[in-house]
């Protein structure tokens, strides 16, 4: 049968279906999930067939209306029916139905409709679902009436008079806004054209163009000998610069969990370890950075080689460390004794980590916080602890002044936060601070640990034989988190009144800036109540500041904005009222 | 007043003011200060009011740029805004 017509200078319906079922390979339809015309299922069967049928009796020009019913339809026909209607189940199914009957073509052909055709009619059609569009018929009639067809995107229920209107004039309205289908030369011949009129011409793309059909992924198998190699050459030149430690360090990963490296001689290092100061904290800083947002285990695989170079010089290092404690404004002179540092080191720390606390706390905080976060053991978090100092040094550049007050944050931090381990990596951090301006979040964070226990008492010598046992502490956990969990309540309040989705990057940044509002603020209010000769920051203060910042005028008062933004609890306590008993609460 | 069950059921904020970190803040800034009795409260409103701020700063810049989302660049900028605003 088809083939007898395919020799026509009218490709019949009939002829351009079997065509297509012919060329094209059936292809998996994809399913719409809305159940639209779940009503309209039954009638749809004989109502299409009849549509058929008429076909013979109607023009080209009803096709494009009558295509996208019938597109409509056999959506509707596929979803309704099973889900394995394919366009060539359906295809085959008018093919046994429709009667054959020449219809009425121009010369120009219609050829079958290539699945691709089929996709791009079905973007075209008006209804959304895909199934239905995947007719190649349809696709053919689609290009014959696009206007048409694009015009009614929408969806709408296919009702069985509408389609047999749209049948009718299906025919005729196709031969109006015929538009190019991509290389369908056949398109005015297509609308004059019956109803299931093909895009002949699309035909022969489809075949050219085989990569249409689904590929497979190609995927590149993991080289895992160029990626180790890559690890090496990062060790190699990471350890470079600060090579002061022996190429046993190299071996990364085991260095980082291992403390071994400790067991060279820590005193008398510091010079070295000051040459080294800079390169690893360049390097630390890039790596603090890409380690911060690491995990503890993911720590040593992000830069072996950075380890590697902590390791390298811990051993000198935490004896500058622990010396230089007390010497925070020399972070060379590592070597004046541990014992100093512990006793003094909690005062000092906690007076310059104030007087240090600079703006960027809180990207310190964040980039220590997450290395802090690493708690496993104390390689872990020492490299956290390492990583977070060297953020702050990232960050705090500009603030050189504050590098002493960081050195000595730093270095009674390891020491209070971590056992023997943490020790040289601490040191380490002391050394590098120096190298760059050193920040002082460091040491805002590291005053939780300075109750902590253990680490004074530990004297140098033991260090190393004491590196294989690892206390497991929280430090860096307590350190970090209190900053930043208030800060993380405030970013809260932001992405809940923002009423938008927000990037993590973002909320990053709401507590930075929170964190510079809240200096500014502290600074603010100091000033306010030198200016009274007090010490004590009073409410009046607090007036005149927001006063100031434009949040209370002469028609908003302090207490309409605490009624309105505070719990009542609060404003109980601050708004003061009148009791029974004559009394006023809070008294004023 | 520890969870806002009526403005959103589906983002529970927590209304309470962290008056623990906000004297801790403001005494590890300025140890030789001291905080009166309530005037955490007051910093916290004063907090509540500057993010309601940032945030439709923030929303307006997102909506500016046709962004669906909140990035950190808006952010940067209406933080911009808003600290030269609040300087007092």
């Amino acid at each position: 049968m088809a083939d007898s017509d395919i020799s026509d200078n009218e490709p019949t319906t009939r002829t351009l279906l079997r065509r297509v079922l012919d060329t094209e390979a059936p292809r998996t339809p994809r399913r719409r999930q809305s159940t639209r015309a779940g009503v309209q299922r039954t009638p749809l069967g004989t109502p299409f067939s009849m549509r058929l049928r008429s076909q013979t009796k109607t023009t080209a020009g009803r096709q494009p209306h009558r295509a996208r019913s019938i597109g409509r339809l056999a959506h509707i026909q596929t979803r309704g029916q099973l889900k394995e209607q394919t366009p060539r189940t359906l295809l085959e199914n008018i093919l046994l139905t429709a009667p054959e009957s020449s219809m009425v073509m121009p010369e120009s052909v219609v050829k079958p409709v290539p699945a691709p055709q089929v996709v791009q009619f079905s973007r075209r059609e008006s209804s959304p679902g895909s199934l239905e569009l995947q007719l190649p018929e349809l696709n053919a009639s689609t290009t014959l009436a696009p206007g048409r067809l694009t015009s009614g995107r929408r969806k709408k229920r296919l009702r069985l008079s509408e389609f047999q209107q749209g049948v009718d004039q299906g025919l005729p309205l196709s031969q109006g806004p015929v538009t190019e289908p991509p290389g369908n030369t056949g398109a005015s011949s297509l609308s004059s054209s019956l109803n299931l009129t093909f895009a002949t011409p699309l035909l022969p793309q489809s075949v050219q163009r085989p990569g249409l059909a689904r590929r497979p992924p190609t995927r590149r198998a993991v080289d895992v000998g160029i990626f180790l190699q890559d690890l090496q050459d990062t060790s190699v030149a990471t350890a470079l610069p600060g090579d002061r430690t022996p190429v046993a360090t190299l071996p990364t990963d085991t260095v980082l969990e291992d403390t071994q490296p400790f067991s060279q001689p820590l005193i008398g290092r510091s010079p070295s370890v000051h040459h080294s100061l800079p390169y690893p904290s360049l390097s630390a800083e890039r790596t603090v950075s890409r380690r911060t947002r690491s995990s503890g285990p993911g720590l040593q695989n992000n830069s072996p080689g950075k380890p590697a170079q902590f390791l390298a010089g811990k051993a000198e290092e935490v004896d500058a460390l622990a010396m230089g404690f007390p010497n925070t404004s020399s972070s060379t002179s590592g070597e004046d004794g541990l014992e100093p540092l512990l006793g003094g080191v909690g005062e000092e720390v906690e007076e310059r980590m104030e007087e240090s606390m600079s703006l960027s706390e809180v990207k310190e905080a964040a980039g220590a916080q997450a290395s802090a976060r690493a708690e496993e053991p104390e390689a872990h978090t020492e490299v956290a602890e390492a990583e977070g100092s060297w953020g702050a040094i990232e960050e705090k550049e500009p603030e050189g002044s504050s590098g002493d007050k960081d050195t000595e944050g730093r270095t009674a931090r390891p020491e209070l936060a971590s056992s023997t381990p943490e020790f040289p990596r601490a040191r380490q951090l002391e050394f590098l601070e120096p190298a760059p301006p050193t920040s002082t979040a460091v040491g805002l964070f590291r005053q939780q640990f300075i109750p902590a226990p253990s680490l004074s008492s530990e004297p140098l010598e033991p260090l190393s034989a004491r590196l294989p046992t690892r206390v497991q502490t929280a430090g860096p956990r307590r350190r970090q988190d209190p900053y930043k969990m208030g800060l993380s309540h405030y970013a809260k309040l932001f992405s809940f009144y923002a009423k938008m989705p927000m990037e993590k990057k973002a909320l990053e940044m709401v507590e930075k800036c929170l964190d510079k509002y809240f200096q500014r603020l502290c600074d603010d209010l100091d000033v306010f109540a030198a200016h009274a000769g007090r010490k004590t920051v009073r409410l009046e203060d607090l007036e005149l500041l927001m006063r100031r910042q434009g949040l209370v005028t002469d028609r908003v008062s302090l207490h309409v904005l605490v009624e309105q933004h505070l719990p009542l609890e609060y404003r109980q306590l601050l708004i003061p009222c009148a009791f029974s008993g004559n009394t006023v609460f809070p008294a004023q | 007043m520890a969870v806002a069950a009526t403005i959103s059921q589906r983002k529970r904020i927590k209304r309470k003011a962290p008056r623990g970190f906000l004297r801790r803040v403001f005494k590890r800034r300025k140890p030789h200060l001291r905080l009166e009795a309530s005037c955490d409260l007051l910093v916290h409103l004063n907090c509540l009011l500057f993010i309601r701020r940032l945030a439709e700063e923030a929303r307006t810049d997102a909506c500016k740029n046709k962004c669906g989302i909140i990035k950190d660049q808006h952010v940067l900028a209406a933080a911009k805004v808003m600290l030269k605003k609040s300087r007092g």
